[in-house]
């Protein structure tokens, strides 16, 4: 894998990526023309409510947008190949092999007639050719890695044998099988104990940095993302309103959004009690209707810095600084203040 | 009750999973336990069994040739059930045990061979429509719906009639119980519109399954995603289908017989009825055994279907 070995190569980079969903009630703009990229062994978080695009903008890296949505602009460069001019066979190589998906809901990912060994094994006789033995062997191998106990005799059981913070680590031993260089793990831990979910989110770090991977968290949860993320990409109703390395985002968010977001919050290093008058705020309004999106920023009817201008002139993502950009107009240098 | 379901499977399932064999079971094995469990299930599937012992031992077991009408020789024909003749002998002097146990492969061949038939067809437009979706979905429920409507009985009767006499002459006519395959072949092409309703709807509910979603994202083809993931997991639900199907059609041929357009070389139970119901009040055992023979196959496999259902969607019923 020339891909993983240098250090600060580009890994990924997603432009104007624009996927729109076909329904009855219209054209729905799921994701309309984002840019987003990582670097190889970086972590990327993208962080957005639900309905903001962003699992969908990572489920277009593997060409899985379920219908009726469609990609209908964009380059997604990964390494030196455009994924989007690929065919379907080449896909069904990559997927799996040099990117894998991890899921949300770890209970229903995995096939519940089969066992364990027999789903992980699959996937290794498929991609890289293996014998049934030799597959076996690795799968006991990987499964010991991801932290399950007597990885041999699991290689036997079902699913609904498993708890559910087994099953997560099924699943991302399954994502690493193949040695892929870039894992997508679609809130891997939602659906997790919280205790659980700290053991899941220090195992996927841990493996990471082991396999040399580079990883895209999408989530919702402002902790997860805190903890695991190098950098963070904010989408908010399909487009990206602030993409910053993860320190810069928490400690000097530039976007109305992504400080509104931080706003929501609640900080353990702050008391919420009676007296100290201080109150969980709330963004108010609702996410836009993404068939008839608000005109110009789209973020505008929520924003509490919105003018006129606003509503008229969709924002251009400005770099502040390397590795910095953001899409507001109130922050372009010109706008002076900042 | 709700203990012992989840206690012993899981430790009957370990031990069974020792076996290399029983590794690919997993589900089954579990449907298997539930399925235990239900004792109407449990005797529909005796009933079943029955039936299939006396359909594969029927030559070895059965006291004379099914052709023998020696009895009418010494004057026996219609005589009563006696240690002779078990059930007794019919009109023309054939021992109606004999003619009984010789009937039991026929209905089963009709009602698994046309069942095989219908289920190929319904699988294969079922799935396709589930799977594809769209346009093909919808011409293919309307093709469907379609042959739902058609008076199948009446159309089986006219077609068994029309082939039986279009063949005369031909090479076909020289292929053995060339009308009881007809029968089988048109059962199975007007039996197929349930299972392929059930497959649509599996394959419609399990496209949609998350671990569907992840095999592609491991890289799985169309082939695999629908012989791998989705056909196993529908199985079950097309299983009880099917077995339900078996019975409809064993009751569906014994009916044809029963008019007189089934196979006159093959001895069925509607056949058997059909030359004996006009001396029932002479000799009602010839008709009534062949009548608890259907009923008891039918009853089998339907109660079998229902334990299926049991073991397969336990929470359909609670």
């Amino acid at each position: 894998m020339t891909l993983v070995g240098e250090q600060n190569a580009r890994l990924l980079d997603v432009k104007g990526l624009r996927v729109l969903f076909f329904t009855g009630a219209g054209v729905v703009k799921a994701v309309d023309g984002i840019d987003y990229g990582l670097q190889c062994g970086e972590t990327l978080g993208l962080v957005g409510e639900s309905g903001s695009g962003k699992t969908i903008s990572s489920l277009a890296l593997l060409r899985l947008i379920p219908r009726p949505g469609k990609i209908m602009a964009g380059e997604i460069l990964f390494g030196s190949e455009d994924l989007i001019l690929k065919t379907e066979a080449e896909m069904t190589a990559i997927r799996g092999k040099k990117i894998a998906m991890i899921f949300q809901n770890p209970a229903y990912s995995l096939n519940p007639i089969y066992s364990i060994g027999d789903q992980l094994g699959e996937i290794l006789m498929w991609h890289e050719k293996l014998s049934r033995r030799q597959a076996d062997e690795q799968v006991v191998e990987l499964l010991g890695l991801v932290g399950i106990t007597d990885p041999g005799g699991r290689l036997k059981q079902f699913p609904h044998e498993l708890s559910g913070g087994m099953k997560q680590r099924v699943c991302v031993a399954r994502a690493l099988l193949c040695n892929p260089s870039l894992v997508l793990a679609d809130e891997p831990t939602t659906n997790l104990d919280v205790t659980i979910q700290a053991q899941i989110l220090d195992m996927l770090m841990e493996l990471k940095d082991q396999f040399n991977m580079s990883m895209i968290l999408v989530t919702h949860d402002m902790g997860v993302v805190a903890r695991m993320a190098d950098r963070i990409t904010v989408m908010y109703a399909g487009r990206i309103c602030e993409t910053a390395d993860a320190r810069t985002l928490f400690n000097a968010p530039l976007h109305p959004y992504t400080a509104a977001l931080l706003e929501t919050m609640p900080r353990v290093d702050q008391s919420y009690s009676e007296k100290s008058k201080k109150r969980l705020t709330v963004i108010p309004g609702r996410i836009p209707n993404l068939i008839a999106p608000p005109s110009g920023c789209r973020f505008h009817p929520r924003c509490n810095e919105a003018d006129e201008t606003c509503s008229r002139i969709m924002p251009e993502s400005i770099k502040i600084k390397e590795g910095h950009t953001v899409s507001c107009l109130k922050r372009s240098p010109s706008a002076g203040d900042s | 009750m709700k203990n012992a379901s989840e206690g012993t499977p899981k430790t009957n399932l370990k031990q069974e999973a020792q076996k290399p064999g029983a590794r690919k079971f997993g589900m089954l094995m579990l449907g298997w336990q539930r399925f235990k469990r239900n004792k109407t299930g449990l005797f529909g599937l005796t009933l079943v069994s029955i039936v299939f012992f006396f359909a594969i031992c029927g030559p070895f077991i059965a006291p004379y040739h099914p052709n023998d009408q020696s009895a009418m020789l010494e004057f026996r024909s219609k005589s009563p059930p006696s240690l002779k003749n078990l059930l007794g002998t019919d009109r023309m002097g054939y021992d109606v045990a004999s003619r009984v146990i010789y009937g039991a492969p026929t209905a089963l061949v009709v009602g698994v061979g046309s069942m095989l038939v219908a289920a190929v067809i319904g699988i294969m437009l079922g799935g396709i429509s589930g799977y594809v979706g769209g346009m093909a979905d919808e011409l293919l429920m309307r093709f469907t719906e379609f042959f739902l409507v058609i008076p199948v009985f009446i159309v089986i009767l006219v077609m068994v009639r029309i082939f039986g006499i279009v063949v005369v002459g031909s090479v076909l006519e020289k292929i053995p119980y060339l009308n009881l395959s007809t029968i089988i072949v048109i059962l199975g092409v007007f039996g197929w519109p349930p299972i392929a309703r059930i497959a649509r709807a599996e394959f419609l509910r399990l496209k949609e399954m998350e671990f569907v979603e992840a095999a592609r994202c491991i890289g799985a083809g169309s082939v695999s995603i629908i012989f791998r993931h989705i056909l196993p997991n529908a199985l079950p639900s097309l299983v009880v289908i099917i077995a339900l199907g078996i019975g409809g059609s064993i009751l569906m041929e014994a009916m044809i017989s029963f008019l007189g357009f089934g196979d006159p070389k093959a001895i069925s139970w509607g056949q058997l009825l059909y030359f004996n119901y006009e001396f029932l009040k002479i000799a009602p055992w010839a008709s009534i055994a062949p009548g608890i023979a259907i009923f008891i196959t039918v009853l089998g496999f339907n109660l079998l279907a229902d334990g299926l259902t049991d073991a397969f969607n336990p929470r359909l019923k609670e």
